[in-house]
C-alpha cells in the first residue's frame, strides 16, 4: 500500500540520521509526498514502535528505535510505552515514582495501574532503597540494582545482615589474635613483637577470602569497615603508618572487670529510684537477694 | 558532695562510732563549719554528749577546729568530708603495709588506724601488749622508724599556744612532718615493768597518724602498673615501676597535669643497678619507646636530652583508664554493641544518629535503641544545633549530635558507686538485725564453750552445749555469714572503682573550686 511504502521510506530516512530526523529533513528527503501522507506514515511507524518521538527545543525529532532494545510487546498502549521509556532511562539506579509522574504527566491512579500492569508482565520491578525504607524505585526487570540502592555487601534483600557482620568481626579478631600469638612465639624483643603483630588490610582480606565464609564478594574497603568495628569494640587498635594507611593489632584491655558491676547495683535498672525509704530499698532488693544466695 | 556521698558518710560514721557521733557528724556535714552552741541547738543533744562526740571526731582527725572569725573566744568545727570515706579503706591500708613490712608493720598500722593517732612509745607498748607475734621490741621500733622514713606515718600538728588562749592552736613545720621520733627502748621496758608512766616518755606530745596520701599514691601506682602489665607484659610493667620511682625523685606525687621530665639515661642507670630482668635490660630502649608510643599515653617524649626525655602524663593516663572502665561497665549493663557505640561516640567527638549506625555496623533500630538508652542513663549527652526556621517555611531544622562529656559522666557514675556502697552497708546491717537473735545466741555459746575449754571440762559436756544450736539454725547462721562476707568483698571491689574515678577527677585538666583544695 502507498502508506506502507511511505512509512518505509520515512523510516529509511530517519534511520539514516542517527541523531534523529526533524520534519524538515523528511520534507527534504521526500519532496513529493504530501504532508497528510507523511503524517499518516509517521503515525504508523510510531504505532509500530519502530521510531520514537522526541522534542528538542521547539522542534519535533523522530528517531529510529533499535529493534533489540524495544522489548515492549506490541499490544502495550501508549501510556505504558511512555512510562516504560522513562523507567528505562533510570538505568540501574532506578527512578522514583514521583519522578515518573512528573515526567509523564499522568495522574496517580492511572500511573499505579500501569505500573502494576508492567510489573505483572515482568517488564519492570520495584526495588526497595536501603536508605529510606519506604521509598521504592522502579527499574527494568533484568537490570542489576546499583550499590547505593541496595547498600552493598552488607545488605541482602534490603535487610541489614547483622549476623554476617558479626561473623566477619569474629573472624577478623581471631586472625589478629593469631598473628599476635605467632609474633609472641618469636621472642625477638618488644618492638619486633609489636611490629610483627600488626596486620594490614590486605593480609586480613586474603585470610577472609581463603576462609570462604562470604558468599558476597568483599573488597578491601568493606574489610576496613569491619576492622574499624573491631577497634570500636576495644579488642584491637589502629595505628597509622608513615604512608597514611592503617594497620591493626589485637590488644588486651588495660583494666580487669570493674568492681562496680560485680554487684547487682552496677547493672540495676532502677538504681536511680533506690533509697532508704520507698519501694526500692537495699533491704528488700530482689536482685540483691538473688545475688547473695 | 552529693546526697549519696552524705548518706554513705553518715552510715560509715554510725557503723564505726555510734549514733550520737553520727548525729553530730551529720550536723557538721551540711555546713562549712559550726560552733558548739549551734550544734547543740540543731541536734538537741546534751552538751556533754556533743562534746564527747566532737572529741572523738577530733581525735580521729575527722574534724578540725579554728577560732571563729567574728569571735576569737569561740571555736568553729568543720568536718573533713573526704577523710570519712577513708575509714572504709582501712583494711586495704593494713594490707598494703603488711605486704611491705610484714606482720609487725601491719600490727603497728592497725593499732594506729583503729585507736587513732598516738605517740610512738604508746603505739609500741600497745602493740607488744596486744599482739600474738612474739617479736622483740627492737623489731617494732625498726619497723616504726622505717614507716616514718617512707612517709607512711606523718606527724600531727603540735600544740603551740599558751595556756591563756581560749582556742588551742596547732601547727607543724613542713620539714618536721617525717622527722623520726626519739624512742627510748629502755624507757619502754620500764613502763612495761610498771616502774614508769607512759606520759613521761621523751616523745610525749608528738602524735603520729597514717599518711593517707602516701597510701593513695601506692594504690595509684598499682593501678597504673597493673594496666601496663595487662596490656604490654611483665617486663614493660617492671620498666614502668622504675620510671615511676624516678619520677617521684623530682615530682610532687599529686601534681596535677604531668610530671617533671626525666631522661632515659637515668632510667637506664637505675634499672641496671637494681633489676634482675635480663630481657628488660637488653631491650630497655625498646620497652621505653613501646610505653611511650602506646595509645594509653602513660608517658610522653618531650625531648632528646640524655637519650630521650620523657614525662609521665597522669592526666592522659587516667583518662584512658577511665574510658576503658566505662567501656567495661557499659558492656556489662547494656551489651557489647552498646560499648561499641560508646567508643565510636568518644572517638568521633560529635556524631549524628545515622552516621553512628553506619560506623557501628549495627541494625538501625538496635543502634537507635542503645544510643537512646545510653543517653537516658546519662552516659552520653546530646548537643543540639538549630538552624533558623527555614525562611519562614516549615519548622526550624535541628541537628542532634551525640557526644561524651567525661567529667559529667564520671560524677554521675561516682554517685552510683557511692550509692552501691551505701547499699552494701545497709543490707549488711539489715541482715545482722534480722538474725540478731540467732547471732547473739551463737556468740554466747561460743564464749561459754571457750570458758569451758579453759576450765578443762569434758568433751561430751562441750558437745552437749554445742547441740543447743540446732542444725537448721546452724544452716541459717552459715547463710547469713556467707551473705555478709559477699557484701564485704563487694565493698572492697567497689572501692577500687571509686578510687579510679576519684583519681581521674583529681588529675583531669579542668579546675573547679572543689579540686583546688589539696584533698589528698
Amino acid at each position: 500500500m502507498a502508506a506502507n511504502d511511505i512509512s518505509h521510506e520515512i523510516l529509511a530516512i530517519i534511520q539514516g540520521v542517527p541523531a534523529g530526523a526533524t520534519n524538515d529533513d523528511l520534507v527534504k528527503g521526500l519532496p513529493d509526498v504530501p504532508a497528510q501522507a507523511r503524517l499518516e506514515g509517521l503515525n504508523k511507524l510510531l504505532q509500530q514502535g519502530t521510531i520514537e518521538l522526541l522534542k528538542k527545543g521547539d522542534k519535533l525529532i523522530y528517531r529510529a528505535k533499535d529493534p533489540k532494545k524495544s522489548a515492549l510487546p506490541k499490544d502495550a498502549d501508549n501510556e505504558e510505552k511512555i512510562i516504560y521509556g522513562i523507567i528505562e532511562e533510570g538505568g540501574n539506579k532506578g527512578i522514583w515514582i514521583r519522578d515518573i509522574r512528573l515526567q509523564s504527566n499522568l495522574n496517580m491512579t492511572q500511573l499505579n495501574k500501569i505500573l502494576k500492569n508492567l510489573e505483572t508482565k515482568k517488564l519492570i520491578k520495584a526495588v526497595k532503597s536501603v536508605n529510606a525504607s519506604k521509598k521504592k524505585v522502579y527499574m527494568l526487570y533484568n537490570l542489576e540494582p546499583d550499590r547505593s540502592v541496595t547498600g552493598g555487601a552488607w545488605y541482602q534483600d534490603q535487610d541489614f545482615e547483622a549476623e554476617f557482620v558479626d561473623v566477619l568481626n569474629q573472624q577478623c579478631l581471631r586472625f589478629l589474635q593469631l598473628t599476635r600469638e605467632n609474633a609472641e612465639k618469636k621472642r625477638e624483643g618488644p618492638l619486633a613483637l609489636k611490629r610483627l603483630s600488626c596486620c594490614t588490610v590486605k593480609e586480613v582480606h586474603k585470610f577472609i577470602s581463603d576462609l570462604g565464609i562470604s558468599k558476597v564478594h568483599l573488597d578491601e574497603d568493606d574489610l576496613e569497615t569491619i576492622l574499624k568495628t573491631v577497634v570500636y569494640d576495644g579488642s584491637a587498635e589502629r595505628i597509622m603508618m608513615p604512608d597514611g594507611s592503617y594497620v591493626y593489632r589485637a590488644v588486651n584491655s588495660p583494666l580487669a572487670a570493674p568492681g562496680l558491676v560485680q554487684m547487682p547495683c552496677g547493672i540495676c535498672p532502677v538504681i536511680r529510684n533506690c533509697s532508704k525509704c520507698g519501694d526500692v530499698t537495699p533491704n528488700k532488693c530482689v536482685y540483691m537477694t538473688d545475688w547473695l544466695d | 558532695m552529693s546526697i549519696e556521698y552524705a548518706n554513705l558518710c553518715s552510715v560509715v560514721v554510725k557503723q564505726v562510732f555510734g549514733e550520737t557521733v553520727q548525729i553530730v557528724a551529720d550536723c557538721l556535714f551540711c555546713a562549712v563549719s559550726r560552733t558548739l552552741p549551734a550544734i547543740l541547738k540543731k541536734t538537741n543533744l546534751s552538751r556533754k554528749e556533743v562534746s564527747t562526740a566532737l572529741a572523738v571526731l577530733i581525735k580521729y582527725q575527722l574534724v578540725v577546729f579554728a577560732p571563729c572569725a567574728t569571735n576569737p573566744f569561740l571555736a568553729e568545727y568543720s568536718l573533713k568530708r573526704e577523710e570519712i570515706f577513708y575509714i572504709l579503706r582501712y583494711p586495704s591500708y593494713v594490707q598494703l603495709i603488711h605486704s611491705k613490712y610484714g606482720p609487725v608493720g601491719a600490727a603497728i598500722a592497725e593499732e594506729l588506724l583503729h585507736t587513732g593517732p598516738q605517740t610512738a612509745t604508746n603505739v609500741l607498748l600497745k602493740c607488744i601488749a596486744n599482739s600474738e607475734i612474739k617479736e622483740k621490741i627492737e623489731t617494732y621500733r625498726e619497723n616504726f622508724l622505717a614507716m616514718v622514713s617512707d612517709n607512711y606515718l606523718i606527724r600531727l600538728p603540735q600544740l603551740i599556744s599558751a595556756e591563756e588562749d581560749p582556742v588551742p592552736k596547732l601547727q607543724t613545720d613542713a620539714y618536721q612532718y617525717f622527722a623520726p621520733p626519739d624512742i627510748n627502748l629502755h624507757f619502754i621496758s620500764e613502763v612495761q615493768a610498771g616502774k614508769e608512766k607512759v606520759e613521761k616518755a621523751a616523745d610525749a606530745g608528738i602524735y603520729w597518724h597514717a599518711n593517707f596520701s602516701r597510701f593513695h599514691q601506692d594504690f595509684r601506682d598499682t593501678v597504673m602498673i597493673g594496666a601496663i602489665e595487662r596490656k604490654l607484659g611483665t617486663s614493660a610493667s617492671e620498666c614502668f615501676k622504675y620510671i615511676l620511682k624516678q619520677m617521684y625523685e623530682r615530682t610532687d606525687p599529686w601534681q596535677k597535669d604531668c610530671s617533671n621530665p626525666f631522661t632515659f639515661a637515668e632510667i637506664k642507670q637505675t634499672i641496671e643497678k637494681k633489676s634482675n630482668n635480663l630481657d628488660l635490660i637488653k631491650h630497655l630502649d625498646q620497652y621505653v619507646s613501646l610505653i611511650a608510643d602506646d595509645p594509653l599515653r602513660f608517658i610522653r617524649k618531650i625531648g632528646e636530652m640524655g637519650g630521650g626525655q620523657y614525662v609521665v602524663d597522669l592526666n592522659h593516663a587516667f583518662e584512658e583508664l577511665t574510658l576503658s572502665w566505662f567501656g567495661s561497665v557499659i558492656t556489662e549493663r547494656y551489651g557489647s554493641k552498646a560499648s561499641r557505640i560508646f567508643r565510636i561516640i568518644h572517638m568521633k567527638k560529635y556524631i549524628e544518629q545515622e552516621e553512628l549506625q553506619k560506623e557501628a555496623m549495627i541494625p538501625a533500630r538496635e543502634a537507635k535503641l542503645l544510643s537512646y538508652y545510653l543517653f537516658q542513663d546519662q552516659f552520653i549527652q546530646i548537643k543540639t544545633i538549630r538552624k533558623a526556621g527555614g525562611g519562614g517555611t516549615g519548622p526550624a531544622k535541628a541537628f542532634f549530635l551525640f557526644h561524651f562529656k567525661p567529667r559529667q559522666s564520671v560524677r554521675m557514675i561516682l554517685n552510683i558507686c557511692y550509692k552501691a556502697l551505701y547499699n552494701t552497708i545497709e543490707r549488711s546491717n539489715f541482715e545482722k538485725s534480722e538474725h540478731k537473735r540467732l547471732i547473739e545466741k551463737s556468740q554466747k555459746l561460743d564464749s561459754i564453750v571457750a570458758t569451758m575449754k579453759e576450765r578443762g571440762e569434758s568433751a561430751e559436756y562441750i558437745e552437749e552445749i554445742l547441740e543447743t544450736l540446732t542444725p537448721p539454725e546452724r544452716e541459717i547462721l552459715e547463710k547469713v555469714k556467707t551473705r555478709i562476707k559477699t557484701l564485704s568483698k563487694a565493698e572492697l571491689t567497689i572501692d577500687d572503682s571509686i578510687f579510679l574515678l576519684q583519681m581521674y577527677l583529681h588529675h583531669s585538666k579542668v579546675e573547679t573550686s572543689l579540686t583546688t583544695k589539696d584533698k589528698k
